[in-house]
């Protein structure tokens, strides 16, 4: 639920009503410039429609700047940022060799694993000499090492289910199982803000696909009766298979989903339950066993939970965890195993030492500390940011905080204001999320320290400010003498 | 002084845009500063201004809602290709809010315009043209309906 002070909205689609006219007069005008001209390509039909190409050529292109920065050193708390040059209105960037280090909110490095670990690196790099960079083959011809094998039974164990398959590729994972689980004469029931990786999978699987308001358990029950009263489109016979598709954060707004009561309903509708846990494996939970430990769902009841390596474990792929029958028929018919290359092996062991780490199996308790660490973090930062008068979105607890920002405007010049404070944030506008709501999403990581979230505070605060985002009243600040009383007592 | 956003379930990045709140006071309060607009820079009684607003609206949305067809952006892989923005929003169904706001909006326009130009002549006819075109387009019969073949795909 977003609350929005009502002449923000009025003026953010009047902004986005004059970007879209300037553009309009704009490709107009090169319309008629290009007409004028000759052209050398005679008999060509063009590379990308006009009207596709449009927001990115008219809006995205003029604040490009703010999105894509490179960066040069590892994503750790601080990050080396390359400054770029444009000399043509950004419609082009070029490199520079200077570059600025930077505090960093905006990598997804929940639990500090994306530089040097102490534990992780060394056997990474062991692995590395030992089986070299790439597998160079699918898993099913000569990808799968010991390393694949002890990764996929380390990930079932973690995720407390009994079987799993893992994939090179976070989003290819969420592409290319989907369509092997459910074809036509299924139905598809996701979150209306599901990733774009899910949309991609349902939409290639062939089966119908319908939306429930998001995170709203009650429209999921409505949905999924009118559904099955109805059966398929047109033959009306009942349908083959109904999957229900949820996140366990959604990375666009932090909140974390109603799991148990939509497991309830899926199973009284008989409805299988797919998980999608990118976001929140290992960052949440009290042993960073994701959403199921934190709402307490018994694990047995979530037919196929799904996570990518990429956030909480600083590698890179994906996971499909479920039952030992669900497993082996994946591994026979998903065309991510058969025929993608198989996962690196120094990423598979990276995984199974961060895994190693955050269990305490490595002998110490560094993996306690960082989900603490991380837990602490996000709670302060958010209590804080709330407390400045910032409109910020997420359950307690998620690590993913969105501040919003609203008017098109807003979103390069906070951007570029942080970064001339040294601070890195992502911001995220339109078509990412829906026009009105564009945002700077904050990602806390357990590497951050005290002082790197105050000062981060204060460039946040500054920001704010200049570009006047605090859309609720500040709290007033709080009287200390009523303490200093009770000590005396 | 605030409003609550509820997220909707369309997907079409392209027309979900229209289901937050303040679109329809942006909508018209974007009309009436155009009437001042014209007001100011071609100096002519009020009657004329309202005509000119009333035909550049017809023009504006004539183009945007029932010609243009597509989304602005290619990640929706070209599914709503063959539709215009009037066939996309709500999902393709009929008669909802805010299709029937769309719908009142030009005719109150015509209204307008032909009240103070006191009905004479010129402005009249243009006038009736644009709100004929602009409401039939409007008609859930004509859904998806390409007369002619006018606008029709390759």
């Amino acid at each position: 639920m977003i609350t929005i002070p009502y002449l923000t909205a009025v003026s953010t689609y009047f902004s986005y009503g004059l970007l879209f006219a300037f553009g309009q007069l704009r490709d107009y005008s090169r319309l008629l410039f290009d007409w004028w001209r000759t052209n050398n390509l005679q008999g060509y039909a063009p590379i990308c429609l006009a009207h596709e190409d449009f927001y990115i050529r008219r809006l995205y292109h003029r604040i490009q700047d703010c999105f894509g920065r490179p960066i040069s050193s590892a994503p750790d708390a601080w990050v080396d940022v390359v400054e770029r040059v444009s000399n043509d209105n950004n419609k082009t960037l070029k490199r520079t060799t200077k570059t600025s280090r930077c505090l960093n909110l905006g990598s997804y490095n929940y639990l500090g694993f994306g530089s040097f670990d102490e534990y992780c690196t060394p056997r990474v790099i062991e692995s590395l000499k030992k089986f070299s960079a790439s597998t160079c083959s699918s898993r099913v011809d000569a990808g799968t090492t010991s390393v694949h094998a002890e990764l996929e039974e380390c990930v079932a164990k973690y995720v407390g289910q009994p079987a799993a398959i893992v994939c090179g590729m976070g989003y290819a994972t969420n592409s290319a199982i989907i369509p092997v689980l459910i074809g036509k004469g299924g139905l598809i029931i996701s979150d209306s803000l599901n990733h774009t990786s899910i949309v991609n999978g349902a939409r290639g699987s062939g089966a119908t696909i319908r939306v429930f308001q998001h995170n709203t358990p009650s429209h999921l029950e409505k949905v999924l009766k009118e559904q099955i009263a109805e059966g398929q489109p047109r033959t009306h016979r009942p349908w083959k298979k109904i999957i229900v598709v949820v996140e366990g954060i959604y990375s666009m707004e932090g909140e974390i989903c109603h799991l148990p009561e939509i497991v309830s309903i899926c199973k009284k509708y008989k409805a299988y339950v797919y998980l999608d846990e990118a976001h929140s494996i290992g960052a949440i939970g009290k042993t960073g066993r994701g959403v199921c430990e934190l709402l307490g769902v018994d694990t047995a009841d979530i037919d196929i939970m799904m996570g990518t390596f990429t956030k909480s474990f600083g590698s890179c792929g994906g996971y499909i965890a479920g039952s030992k029958d669900l497993i082996q028929y994946l591994k026979h018919h998903c065309p991510a195993h058969l025929y993608a290359t198989s996962i690196s092996t120094p990423s598979a062991q990276q995984i199974i030492s961060a895994i190693q780490v955050i269990l305490g199996e490595d002998g110490s308790n560094r993996g306690a500390q960082k989900l603490a660490r991380i837990r602490e973090n996000s709670n302060f930062f958010r209590a804080e940011l709330q407390k400045m008068g910032f409109e910020v979105l997420g359950d307690n607890d998620s690590p993913v905080m969105p501040i919003m920002l609203y008017n098109p405007a807003k979103i390069p010049a906070f951007s570029r204001e942080c970064l001339r404070e040294n601070l890195a944030v992502v911001v995220v506008g339109f078509p990412a999320t829906p026009l009105l709501l564009a945002r700077a999403r904050i990602c806390i990581s357990a590497s951050h320290s005290r002082e790197d979230l105050i000062k981060a505070l204060q460039v946040i605060s500054k920001a704010g400010d200049l570009t006047g985002i605090k859309y609720f009243p500040a709290a007033p600040k709080k009287q200390d003498e009523e303490k200093n009383g009770i000590k005396l007592d | 002084m605030y409003v609550r956003a509820l997220p909707t379930t369309d997907v079409n990045r392209n027309t979900e845009w229209f289901t937050y709140p303040g679109v329809w006071t942006t909508y018209i309060l974007i009309l009436f500063f155009s009437w001042l607009l014209v007001l100011s820079v071609f100096h002519c009684s009020p009657g004329i201004a309202w005509t000119i607003v009333h035909l550049a609206h017809f023009t504006v949305t004539y183009h945007s809602f029932h010609w243009k067809k597509g989304t602005p952006f290619g990640d929706d892989q070209g599914i709503y290709n063959r539709l215009t923005w009037w066939e996309q929003i709500d999902n393709g169904k009929q008669l909802t809010r805010n299709r029937k706001f769309l719908t009142v909006v030009p005719v109150v326009l015509y209204l307008i315009a032909s009240h103070t130009t006191d009905y004479q002549h010129p402005m009249l006819f243009l006038n009736t043209l644009a709100v004929f075109v602009m409401v039939v387009a409007k008609f859930p019969h004509m859904h998806k309906v390409r007369i002619f073949g006018i606008n029709g795909d390759q």
